[in-house]
């Protein structure tokens, strides 16, 4: 018996030698052929974020168009979106099937910045670009990853320029923040930091909000307390609808401002019964009824072919990720290559469409950080009270 | 069949929903509750029920399987984005007894229909033939059917009471946040966890325990925001280490 | 059917010549599932290999000792943090990394044990959920763990680099080995474990802690010792599940994760090893691969998207696997109480008697 054992045991040990020393498995198929080229993008789909999950269906829209108007180069998209719950096992899930299974050219968007972390290494080491993450992250850029191009303005330099408009165009002196316990709400306070720092002057109160929590009453009174004149808000829609009632609640109305997150104005309106009005926030895209006339091609577009979607803030965002990556393929021309949209990706400059003008060089990867500031007016209307502002103390651009 | 039946039931949420937005208040909320006791009857009656002498696992395997089947649904039926719901009150107009302290009409609101529901429940354990019959299925189900107590009917009642205060306290709720199929999940497990802190089966330590739940998250979120999350849990763990039944029940003894 | 004829026989590793047949096909197909398998499936496997550690170890304590856990995925996230902290701050190599998080995860689960000895149910159930959120919250709140950001995860060094060795696993496809090694090994121990003394005390705690008292079992010893057991199971599935993963922050560790783990248990049956094994493959497949991108599964896809676009949205079609979920988890326990492992049972016996 114990003869047969260690017999067993040895069998199974050269079997799992011989396995382990098996050649590498075999590279994932090509990313596009003479007819298509295909193109992923994973997104919360369901779970917590659902509600972003409109960025993945905005690219949809671009995509779609693309293909209507004949695709590139004679090639058309083929567009996946997956679903992966916003949780980062499940998105190195899907990414890999993609990429193996499907082969997949390049990504677009993705939202959630730990779902991108978590797949920002694998992306790189099979070379397929990732244009667009619908997240901000310093690591997404620093130090620079070559095939990871990103349009979404950092947090820190959003926060920069919104304390730089409370101080200098509000002329408020105490700024409270409300800001989301994780790397979203901690790049925006650092940042909001560092600009009242410029001016000789702190927070009057940094108040961290879990991203699921259903009661803020006590943050509420202790910016209340804090005696701020203008709160600084880097939170989800949830939150800062709680937030929004919870403060007229117990009677606090300071200047609300916040980030882009929550630049969706007719939704935000909507979900706090009205209380959005006045809100000021950061913006990186065209408003939603803008007279811009790609804006409006965009809009007929989604009401023709996706009429159930609403035309909304995140659902544009989609098309605006996707755009520079179209514009690569179409520049790279009828012999495509990774090397060449990588090349094409590498010189895009003053790129602009539906939002900020994107820059993109081998050594800088981070394509823009300018922001639009807009108030929230009646009826959820989009007043502009200020153009693309960039920052000035952008730590990324100092080498 | 019962997939047709939860289905139907679905497009009757939708129908709930509908009203919510264009007809009259009351009439809305009072579709609303009858069908949340009908949606708890049915759960109990689809999903509990077939289950032969499920253990406490089961039974909380099976009410979370129902729970992702109804927030699937939900989400199938009306998207992740949040929406808007809100009672006929003002939240704006508040009144300030004592001065720094400001109340409002959602507040008052809840206080009422809070001290409403526990005065309903305290008379109906206490004097209604269902309400002794509920105590006596929960502290011996063996026992309770002996003495000719039908008590898979009590098990239906038990879950349409539930799912009805259940839904009065998610109004509540949504009313001050917003509304999205998975809104309810946080507020339920403190819930969960306050009904522990005063002691399961015990009205007042239910009440009590919310309040200290409340008292106890928001009094320390007001000094340490960042432990603001999971103070009460810790003081309900110490709590529960020296009362092992909570604050208030009535620590039985099992018996071998 | 499975008669014993004394003690030596029952703990035996093989029951049977059949059993140690159809083990040793079952550990052929493991080892060379890979290099037939496409490749995307290898990260599924990994997946399902740290679940079902996670899911045996588990097993321990909900199944064989009857005590509830809502809190397992903290364990889980001091397995895979102490891993990569050791790895990083202390240069350790990753066995001796992965052994010692797994040891402060079970004296982690030896803490919670002390308040189990005096709760049960729901009181116990939310203490260890209050112990999941906190360990998540602590982390979340140091920033020498990564804070929120997360932290990313060193290469999977085999090697020892004080002694120069170095044997880096970069692919899923490597780590594969790795992670089907260890299962093997915990699941065996696992099995070990319930066939001794302990287990036998760890049954009767859960059939009956006062009668377990009275016949000499000391409740604060094994009880406890529960406890520190499934931890260190989760601290090693955390531990690989970094590496499967690359990158984690806090908040994989949530509290969902805690309840699908127990879902993982008693859908595949409580008690049981083979229970543990089957409801964390299950599971894990329905939630990573099966019923993912329904739209683009041919006929029943079309089907979905008309039926979405006719009554529910187009945008929500996503969800229905989350209802396909709910109800295979409402299913399993209504039809088949013993879970999947009575399914397992009933084919068996089924099998064995045919054609009587």
């Amino acid at each position: 018996m114990m003869f047969k054992k260690k017999m067993l045991v040895s069998v199974i040990a050269v079997w799992a030698v011989l396995c382990i020393a098996q050649a590498a498995p075999a590279a994932p198929p090509a990313g596009f052929d003479d007819n298509e080229i295909r193109i992923g993008q994973w997104g919360p789909q369901t779970g917590p974020a659902a509600p972003w999950g409109s960025v993945a269906r905005g690219s949809k829209l671009l995509f779609d168009i693309v293909n209507e108007e004949g695709g590139i180069n004679g090639r058309k998209i083929k567009y996946f979106i997956r679903d992966d719950m916003y949780n980062p096992a499940q998105t190195v899930g899907v990414v890999k099937e993609l990429v193996e299974r499907q082969g997949v050219f390049a990504f677009v968007g993705g939202v959630g910045a730990a779902c991108g972390m978590a797949v920002k290494d694998y992306l790189a080491a099979n070379k397929i670009p990732w244009v667009g993450p619908s997240a901000a992250d310093q690591d997404f850029i620093q130090p620079l990853n070559p095939y990871l191009f990103a349009v979404y303005p950092l947090y820190r330099d959003e926060a920069n320029v919104l304390a730089q408009y409370i101080v200098e165009k509000l002329n408020m002196k105490k700024v409270g923040m409300l800001y989301q316990n994780d790397a979203y709400g901690k790049d925006g306070l650092e940042g909001a930091k560092e600009r009242l720092a410029t001016y000789k002057m702190s927070l009057v109160a940094e108040i961290p909000v879990e991203p699921t929590e259903k009661d803020l009453a006590s943050q509420i009174l202790r910016l209340k307390n804090s005696g701020a004149e203008a709160v600084l808000m880097f939170v989800n829609p949830t939150a800062a609808v709680i937030a929004l009632k919870t403060a007229a609640n117990v009677g606090f109305k300071p200047q609300w401002i916040s980030s882009n997150t929550l630049s969706d104005y007719p939704l935000m309106f909507k979900i706090s019964g009205g209380l959005w009005e006045g809100v000021i926030t950061g913006a990186f895209g065209e408003i939603p009824d803008s007279t811009h006339p790609l804006m409006v091609k965009y809009r007929e577009a989604a009401k023709r072919l996706n009429p159930q979607e609403r035309w909304g803030t995140f659902y544009s965002a989609g098309i605006l990720f996707a755009d520079p990556l179209v514009e690569a393929l179409k520049k790279a021309g009828r012999n495509l290559s990774t090397e060449a949209v990588m090349k094409a990706l590498n010189s895009i400059k003053d790129y602009q469409t539906i939002g900020p003008k994107i820059n993109w060089t081998e050594k800088q990867h981070q394509g823009t950080d300018s922001v639009m500031i807009q108030k929230c007016g009646p009826n959820a209307s989009y007043i502009q009270l200020q153009g693309w502002t960039t920052n000035d103390l952008a730590t990324w651009k100092k080498k | 069949m019962p997939v047709g039946q939860l289905l139907v039931e679905g497009l009757a949420i939708g129908a709930c929903y509908g009203l919510f937005a264009t007809a009259v208040f009351w009439l809305a909320f009072v579709i609303t509750m009858l069908f949340s006791i009908l949606l708890g009857v049915l759960i109990e009656f689809l999903f509990l029920r077939p289950a032969k002498h499920p253990s406490i696992l089961g039974m909380i395997v099976i009410t979370l399987g129902a729970e992702m089947f109804l927030m699937g649904l939900a989400s199938w039926k009306w998207g992740a984005e949040q929406k808007f719901f809100s009672l006929p009150l003002n939240p704006s107009v508040t009144y300030e007894p004592v001065k720094g302290m400001i109340i409002n009409n959602w507040a008052i609101a809840v206080f009422a229909v809070t001290a409403c529901i526990m005065l309903f429940l305290y008379i109906f354990f206490k004097y209604t033939k269902l309400g002794v019959a509920m105590r006596a299925t929960q502290q011996n189900k063996h026992a309770a059917k002996i003495m000719g107590i039908r008590t898979e009917r009590v098990f239906s009642f038990a879950w349409g009471f539930s799912s009805l205060i259940g839904a009065v306290a998610g109004m509540f709720f949504a009313s001050r946040a917003t509304l999205d199929p998975a809104f309810m999940m946080e507020p339920f497990l403190r819930a969960f966890a306050a009904a522990v802190l005063g002691g399961l089966m015990s009205i007042p330590g239910v009440i009590i325990g919310g309040a200290l739940m409340g008292l106890i998250e928001n009094f320390f979120g007001y000094y340490w925001p960042h432990w603001k999350p999971i103070i009460a849990f810790i003081v309900i763990i110490l709590v529960l280490c020296l009362r092992p039944s909570g604050l208030f029940a009535k620590h039985y003894v099992k018996k071998v | 059917m499975d008669m014993k004829r004394d003690y030596y026989e029952d703990i035996q590793l093989f029951q049977s010549g059949v059993v140690l047949f159809w083990t040793v096909v079952l550990l052929l197909v493991l080892f060379t599932l890979p290099l037939v398998v496409p490749n995307y499936y290898v990260y599924l496997f990994n997946i399902i290999m740290v679940h079902i550690i996670l899911a045996v170890g588990l097993n321990i304590l909900v199944g064989s000792t009857g005590q509830i856990s809502l809190g397992h995925a903290g364990f889980f996230a001091i397995g895979a943090y102490g891993t990569v902290l050791m790895m990083t701050l202390f240069q350790l190599p990753f066995i001796l990394a992965i052994l010692i998080a797994a040891f402060i995860a079970a004296f982690f689960g030896f803490i919670l044990g002390l308040p189990a000895l005096r709760l049960e149910g729901p009181y116990l159930a939310i203490v260890s959920l209050g112990f999941g959120l906190t360990i998540m919250h602590v982390i979340g709140g140091v920033d020498a763990f990564g804070g929120r950001m997360g932290i990313k995860v060193p290469p999977l060094d085999l090697g020892i680099k004080q002694l120069g060795i170095s044997w880096i696993l970069t692919t899923d496809f490597h780590k594969y080995y790795l992670i089907l090694i260890m299962t093997i090994i915990m699941v065996v121990g696992a099995r070990n474990i319930l066939k001794t003394r302990v287990g036998r005390s760890f049954v009767a705690i859960r059939d009956s802690d006062i009668a377990a008292e009275v016949i000499g079992v000391n409740l604060t010893i094994y009880k406890t010792l529960a406890f520190a057991v499934s931890a260190f199971y989760a601290g090693i599935a955390g531990g690989l599940f970094g590496f499967v993963l690359g990158f984690f922050d806090p908040f994989t560790f949530n509290m969902i994760l805690s309840i699908i783990f127990l879902v993982m248990v008693v859908v595949g049956g409580l008690g049981t090893i083979l229970g543990g094994i089957m409801g964390a493959t299950l599971i894990t497949y329905l939630q990573y691969d099966l019923l993912k991108n329904i739209a683009e599964v041919p006929y029943f896809g079309a089907l979905m998207v008309a039926v979405s676009k006719q009554w529910f949205t187009l945008v929500g079609l996503e969800n229905f696997s989350s209802m396909a979920i709910g109800l295979i988890m409402i299913g399993i326990i209504i039809f088949e109480p013993l879970g999947m492992f009575g399914l397992w049972i009933r084919m068996k016996k089924y099998w064995m008697t045919w054609p009587f």
